[in-house]
């Protein structure tokens, strides 16, 4: 991988604005320890240098002078601890274990100071500590000056720092190396998105993203843009469905409508009727076609709102029934049917009532036209024991045998024995659509059997989930 | 009559118009939104015919405008969008009635005709006679030459609907959409039965026919 371009990737970025970061806090420590550690090393060395300088004034004071010159020749000799030197009140050095003097003016008393001092220790290496001392004008006039090295803490703070350079090191290398990695593992993952966003850009609806289960926010990137583009090729396929359905849907009774145009046309030129009736049946050809348009509207419209209900309302089911019921009964009776409704009180539903009305005269309308003079037609709506709505139309006509339910719900499938009743073909896969969008279903099963000399009759059921379930 | 068409499709727009002229009416033509605002302005309309999709101004800015100005003409939207969505945006903004193109031009006659009828009748009224024939809203009783007619709720309220658009034409589906407020293709002609057990009831055992059918477009109940 070049470098440019791992610099470029998002999590190697991170790695370095991390590193970065590290490092600064790195810096804030030591600088923080350093004061710190300096600070408290001037404090004790100024604690014990006063003490020291206490006792040492004791002795010139109560024995005087030479008291005080015998304890500093007898305490360099003993104690490394401490730094002394004794300068007369001219300036010129009495006494000490110290070379140079570092007293800049004999006219400070109780001054502090602070200079190196170079040392060398028992493996012959040479240190260079601070030294932290105090000057005293003694009441002779001689200048005493004690002090003590802060030597350890700057060796402290040495190794302190070079552990810190040295940790910082490890970080820097382990942190470029991981980031690397992560970055490389990040990309690979992400190349794997990338590669179906680009095979989809370029035409692909079937290309998925590897899931591994992981259940890591990339997997789930993946399963999410899986479950994006099957949505997505679901309906993309069902577009192209309704856009096929409607081409051969309206290609047939357009056809039709030609046919019967041209022989009317036929007709009118051979006086055998006048241009009027012509005109008129054409009209009610076109008005079967819009019908039948609308009809395929709907069904892909339905089809599109992929088990949605569009603009759904609260409602009794029982009310619809008895409506339907009511504006069918007459009808029914009319052709000689004998029409009977059993409808329970009380079966709220939230559905889209114009549809659903137009299922359910669909069925209905079909009983009607299926069943025989003398037969029977029955709608119930009741709640099923699984809490489901489930209008049912019972007719005592030829029914539909069991091999051909599927398929009648299908477009523009019409049984042989149905090809003289008029009608578009559509009436169940309507209701099929309508159900669907509503979460429901369509069943058929056969009906009540022989009834005066016909059946076996058909039981069409819709069934729904009630309102509160929906 | 006098109409005001507000379509934006010069060709059905022309077609409108002389069919309405045919009918025995006065239309006048605007062509979009806000011609049509202006024009309505002018006042002494009965009815604005106004579709629903136009430049400018479209139907529902219009007729919402109209409302807000105070004026009450009753609206007849018309459109190509029959969602039921759409039916109830039409009717929100202030449209009496809602008609899906493409449509029969009896079932427009009939619906602008039924529209302005609608404004003289709005009063309450506990009577309503037509002919021979006369029906108690109160009682909810009717009666033919002073016999009683006994009817189911339904018909009661079919008569009543077609008492109020007595000499009128209405269609088989402005009687599912108003008597029984159903929106749907009742398929075989369901309304006609209904009908013609109202006509037993109204007519039988009178010389004169009432409910009379319109051909290629409903019925008619004349006094």
């Amino acid at each position: 991988m070049k470098l440019p371009s791992l610099l470029r990737r998002t999590p190697f970025r991170l790695t370095l604005l991390f590193l970065a970061l590290f490092a600064a806090a790195a810096s804030a420590i030591l600088a923080y320890v350093y004061f710190a550690s300096a600070a408290e090393a001037r404090v004790n060395a100024e604690r014990e240098v006063g003490g020291e300088m206490q006792v040492l004034q004791g002795i010139y004071d109560a024995r005087g002078i030479d008291a005080l010159n015998k304890a500093l020749i007898d305490r360099s000799l003993t104690q490394s601890a401490f730094l002394y030197l004794m300068l007369d009140k001219d300036g010129a050095t009495i006494t000490g274990s110290l070379n140079q003097s570092p007293i800049e003016s004999m006219e400070e008393d109780r001054e502090w100071i602070t200079f190196p001092f170079t040392e060398t220790d028992a493996d012959g290496r040479v240190h260079r500590p601070q030294v932290r001392a105090v000057q005293v004008r003694l009441s002779g006039g001689e200048m005493l000056l004690v002090g003590r090295s802060m030597g350890d803490t700057e060796a402290y703070l040495a190794r302190l720092t070079q552990a810190l350079w040295g940790a910082m090191g490890i970080v820097l290398l382990l942190g470029l190396a991981g980031g690397a990695l992560v970055s490389r593992n990040l990309e690979r993952s992400m190349g794997r998105l990338n590669k179906v966003v680009t095979a989809v850009q370029e035409g692909d609806l079937k290309a998925r993203a590897p899931v591994r289960n992981s259940g890591d926010e990339l997997d789930e990137l993946g399963a999410g843009l899986n479950t994006m583009l099957d949505r997505l090729e679901a309906s993309m396929a069902s577009i192209r469905h309704a856009g096929d359905a409607i081409a051969h849907d309206l290609r047939s009774p357009l056809t039709r409508m030609r046919a019967k145009l041209e022989v009317s046309l036929i007709d009118a030129e051979a006086g055998k009727i006048d241009g009027v009736d012509a005109l008129q049946l054409a009209l009610d050809e076109a008005d079967n076609l819009l019908k039948t348009f609308n009809t395929v509207l709907a069904i892909a419209r339905l089809q599109a709102a992929a088990g949605r209900t569009p603009d759904p309302q609260l409602f009794d089911a029982a009310d619809l029934a008895a409506d339907m019921a009511e504006l069918y009964e007459p009808a029914s009776e009319d052709k000689g049917l004998e029409f009977s409704a059993e409808i329970e009180r009380g079966l709220m539903i939230e559905a889209n009532r114009p549809f659903l009305a137009q299922a359910l005269a669909n069925v209905i309308d079909n009983a009607i036209k299926y069943t025989p003079v003398g037969g029977a037609v029955m709608l119930r709506a009741r709640r099923r024991s699984s809490g489901e709505i489930e209008f049912s139309i019972t007719d005592t006509g030829p029914g539909v045998p069991e091999a051909d339910r599927e398929r009648v719900i299908q477009r523009f499938v019409r049984l042989d024995n149905s090809r003289t009743e008029p009608g578009s073909g559509l009436g169940l896969s309507l209701v099929g659509a309508v159900l669907e969008a509503h979460g429901g279903r369509v069943q058929l099963d056969e009906g009540p059997g022989e009834y005066g000399g016909f059946g076996p009759g058909l039981r069409v059921a819709l069934v729904l989930p009630p309102a509160d379930a929906a | 009559m006098r109409i005001l068409v507000v379509e934006d499709d010069a060709e059905a727009a022309t077609a409108m118009v002389r069919g309405l002229t045919e009918a025995g009416h006065e239309p006048t033509h605007a062509v979009d939104g806000a011609f049509g605002l202006l024009e309505a302005q002018k006042g002494g309309y009965d009815v604005y015919v106004v579709d629903r999709m136009m430049p400018r101004l479209d139907g529902i800015g219009m007729v919402e405008t109209l409302r807000k100005d105070g004026d009450q003409t009753p609206v007849l939207f018309l459109s190509a969008l029959g969602e039921v969505d759409d039916r109830v945006a039409g009717l929100r903004a202030g449209a009496d009635d809602y008609l899906v193109k493409p449509y029969a031009f009896s079932e427009l006659i009939a619906r602008v005709e039924a529209l302005s009828r609608r404004r003289e009748t709005g009063s309450v009224a506990t009577m309503l006679k037509v002919g021979d024939l006369e029906m108690n809203l109160i009682a909810r009783t009717v009666h033919r030459g002073g016999k009683e007619i006994d009817l189911q709720p339904r018909e009661f309220q079919l008569l009543e609907f077609l008492m109020r658009h007595a000499g009128q034409s209405v269609t088989r589906t402005m009687l599912l959409e108003k008597v029984w407020e159903y929106h749907f293709d009742p398929q075989t002609n369901v309304i006609d039965v209904h009908i013609s057990r109202l006509r037993a009831k109204i007519d039988k055992g009178f010389d004169h026919a009432m409910l009379q059918t319109v051909r290629g477009a409903g019925y008619r109940l004349e006094a």
